[in-house]
């Protein structure tokens, strides 16, 4: 019986498909060489719009990127609302890995928060959630390969070569010649992750709202946290110490801001030029292994901003250990 | 003349700021020692050590992430 089965899978199709994908892998990096589009850090404008309310605005590459992650999120949430709404009482597929994954997160934040947990769930899971969608865009083939053309990030644009075809009335320019010319490429879908906008107002609304949730938590006495007076009078050494403690306790929660942004935002920007550089060399095999480790270090990035998020509001959300000693 | 002697002292610059990350590496390196060790001696705590370990990693590797993207700002924006 065991000997059959591993006959059996010998002769799979898998690996049939795996050689395929390879060879076909080693036509199209002959037919199309890899580019290395333009690397800038501010995210390239698309197309200008013009707003209800804000006016004149402009539409980013990375701006699309997050639209496509909350459209798939919405997708989730459909998938996930229709299962439930038809009484599956076992949920598979895409919607069981959506339970799997909320079920796991929701008691992580009850055994570290305790009744607050609920509460912290909420910014947690979206935060999670959403990290998680946008960092794995970077996957999508076509993100940061495909894209405008803008001829002023080369230096010698004379050297290049433009091959010129058509697909239905749509007219696609590859670019050859040398390597210097596919940094005229500005892509149409850049990773959101790698623009600053993004993960600094992701790090502003998680310390905010820790702050908000500190003082649900503990009312006004929140803020001794950050300045200190309790002491001031009655142990006047020691209270100028405690004091100047929590002025440094201050600094460090703005610090918090920059720490997490930075955090997300340099480890996918060096990821998606990792992937550049690699595709660029090495077009067949290694660029695949590189998307693996992209993909797991997008979970370890989403996980951690996440994690952090939720030991930092708990930790806002316990009075201090000192004051309840004495 | 002026401009490749720029270009060369940013590159350079690149380089020095991304020796920081080696830093982080030790850290890291530290963390998962640590966590392993600790796995070994006590297999039943394994899920509660993955995630403080985790966490560690995070904060040891953010500093070389700043060094890492002092690197990347030296050599694409300035």
């Amino acid at each position: 019986m065991e000997a059959e089965k591993t006959s059996r899978w010998r002769w799979g199709v898998n690996r049939w498909i795996v050689l395929g994908l390879i060879i076909l892998n080693f036509i199209f990096a002959r037919q199309f060489p890899p580019i290395a589009p333009n690397v800038q850090l501010p995210a390239e404008p698309i197309f200008p719009i013009t707003l209800p309310l804000v006016g004149e605005f402009v539409v980013t590459n990375t701006i699309i990127a997050t639209l496509i992650a909350d459209l798939v999120l919405f997708l989730l949430a459909f998938f996930v609302w229709r299962a439930v709404r038809r009484g599956d009482q076992i949920l598979t597929g895409i919607t069981g890995t959506v339970e799997a994954m909320t079920d796991a997160l929701f008691s992580l934040n009850e055994s570290t928060a305790g009744k607050w947990g609920k509460t912290i769930f909420v910014w947690m899971a979206t935060i999670v959630f959403l990290v998680l969608i946008v960092n794995w865009t970077e996957l999508i083939p076509g993100v940061d390969s495909i894209g405008a053309f803008n001829a002023e990030h080369i230096e010698n644009p004379e050297d290049c070569t433009f091959d010129t075809f058509r697909i239905g009335s749509l007219e696609v320019v590859s670019v050859g010649g040398e390597p210097e010319c596919s940094k005229g490429v500005v892509p149409f879908v850049r990773v959101a992750s790698t623009d600053l906008n993004f993960t600094i107002a992701l790090a502003l609304i998680a310390v905010f709202m820790t702050q908000v949730i500190g003082v649900r938590a503990l009312g006004a006495s929140y803020f001794t946290k950050f300045f200190n007076t309790k002491t001031l009078f009655t142990a006047p050494m020691f209270g100028v110490i405690n004091f100047l403690v929590s002025l440094l306790e201050a600094i460090l929660e703005s610090v918090k801001i920059l720490s997490f942004g930075f955090r997300l935002f340099g480890n996918i920007f060096a990821g998606s030029i990792l992937l550049f550089v690699v595709g660029s060399l090495v077009p067949v095999f290694l660029q695949s292994g590189v998307l693996l480790f992209e993909w797991f270090v997008g979970i370890i990035q989403a996980i951690v901003f996440g994690l952090l998020t939720l030991i930092f509001m708990s930790l806002a959300t316990a009075g201090h250990g000192d004051e309840e000693e004495n | 003349m002026e401009g490749d002697i720029v270009q060369a002292a940013k590159l350079i610059g690149a380089g020095l700021a991304a020796i920081g990350v080696f830093g982080g590496g030790i850290g890291v390196g530290l963390a998962a020692l640590g966590a392993t060790q600790a796995m070994g001696r006590n297999p039943d705590v394994t899920g509660t050590i993955q995630t403080n370990m985790i966490l560690g990693f995070a904060f040891a590797e953010a500093t070389s992430i700043y060094a890492l993207v002092v690197a990347l700002l030296i050599l694409f924006v300035f």
